[in-house]
């Protein structure tokens, strides 16, 4: 099975929408955004978690 | 949370955010992956090379330091230079009434982006099988060795979507090592009896489905790049499905029976069977079969030529940084699991 040419198609259409175009910068910066998204979503399920297991095993608190 | 605890996680937060910057913004190695007219005749022809990834020639580059080889079986077809730019070439060819292969191989040898190859770039029609007249042979000249600076190495097909390698491979590598730690939990369950080991595989089961749904979606986008199909009946990719969705059964096997007492028990007996089937359809099947698919039969893998230093460099730390994202995911559901077990049975 020969695959180059759509690999023609496809590698040079993907090479100007990301690097002609200056987009992989965006693209760059949303997945940070997404990444730091995660990352303080977690940390804060984290904390709050750690406040429910001390309440577990102090009743009185 | 005590420091190592905070290092460790926020650590892999710091590593992804690395193989994101670098993976995106590291610049490809020069490839052919364009030729035109693709089919010739005998006499003299106007040839276009067209390349992707980084220049491979300055912008006011001598013709005379680059050349371009054509090989028909194997002899060397001279050609002469016209026009270089950052990204194409242009050359004269005179093809003769009799070739060695009609199928033409070409070698562009640079200066300083080493040599660029382009396999079958041209197809003599109208020709005769026959050894190349004397003056149109070429003799290689001395290969340089490449001086690309960072740069990941250039995959024909594969080309700029080799950055996919860094979210879908360790996406899977990922999946694989906590569905792992859900077998061993199912075992020492099955072994044991007690409750803590059926949260264990609760939570990995649960982790590793929201990883393995994500490599499934990572490779349908590549398998669009590469193989024009967002997805193809390939062992591999099917093996893949079958194994989300088994995995996506134990969710259901777990909701189906409720509070039942012995839901930790037949939820253990299923998971084992799915990682099972997982090593199965992923790891064995796949090896027997021709696959598309990479480091399967009939294709070849990133093996040690494909992982060049430089991805390697960016790879490495994608692997340690996803395995250590989903830990944390693990222990939270884990820690979660713990919790909402205390309330209902206190």
């Amino acid at each position: 099975m020969n695959f180059r040419p759509m690999a023609h198609l496809f590698a040079n259409a993907l090479e100007g929408f990301f690097f002609g175009s200056g987009k992989a910068h965006v693209v760059t910066g949303v997945a940070l955004i997404i990444l730091a998204g995660l990352a303080m979503s977690l940390w804060r399920m984290d904390r709050r978690l750690r406040r429910l297991e001390s309440e577990q095993h102090d009743p009185k608190a | 949370m005590s420091s190592w605890n905070s290092l460790w996680k926020w650590g892999s937060v710091a590593l992804l955010a690395y193989v994101i910057v670098r993976g995106f913004s590291t610049p490809l190695q020069p490839g052919l992956v364009e030729s035109s007219p693709s089919r010739l005749a005998p006499g003299k022809h106007a040839l276009t090379l067209q390349a992707v990834g980084q220049p491979f020639a300055e912008p006011d580059a001598e013709s005379a330091d680059f050349s371009l080889i054509l090989r028909s079986g194997k002899e060397l077809v001279r050609t002469d230079i016209t026009a270089i730019t950052p990204h194409s070439v242009e050359a004269d060819v005179i093809i003769p009434e009799a070739v060695p292969s009609p199928a033409m191989d070409a070698f562009l040898f640079t200066p300083e982006a080493g040599t660029l190859f382009l396999g079958n770039a041209f197809f003599v029609e109208d020709a005769a099988v026959g050894p190349l007249p004397a003056d149109l042979r070429a003799e290689a000249p001395t290969e340089v060795a490449p001086d690309l600076g960072f740069s990941f190495p250039y995959q024909p097909t594969i080309v700029e979507s080799i950055r996919n390698l860094l979210w879908h491979v360790p996406m899977w590598f990922a999946m694989f090592f906590v569905m792992g730690i859900g077998f061993v939990a199912s075992l020492a369950q099955l072994r044991t009896g007690l409750v803590k080991w059926d949260l264990r595989a609760e939570a990995a089961v649960r982790t590793g489905l929201v990883f393995g749904i994500l490599g499934l979606a990572t490779g349908s986008l590549w398998a669009r790049f590469t193989w024009g199909a967002w997805w193809v009946s390939d062992p591999q990719l099917n093996g893949a499905l079958v194994t989300v969705l088994l995995y996506s059964g134990y969710r259901v096997l777990r909701a189906a029976l409720g509070e039942d007492e012995r839901v930790g028990r037949i939820a253990a007996v299923y998971n084992v069977f799915a990682f099972v089937m997982l090593v199965i359809l992923l790891m064995v099947l796949p090896r027997y079969t021709e696959s598309l698919h990479p480091g399967k039969d009939g294709n070849p893998g990133f093996n040690s030529y494909d992982l060049d230093n430089s991805l390697r460099a960016v790879f490495y730390p994608a692997v340690i940084g996803w395995g250590a994202l989903c830990y944390w995911m693990y222990t939270l559901r884990l820690r979660m699991n713990r919790v909402e077990h205390h309330l209902l049975t206190r």
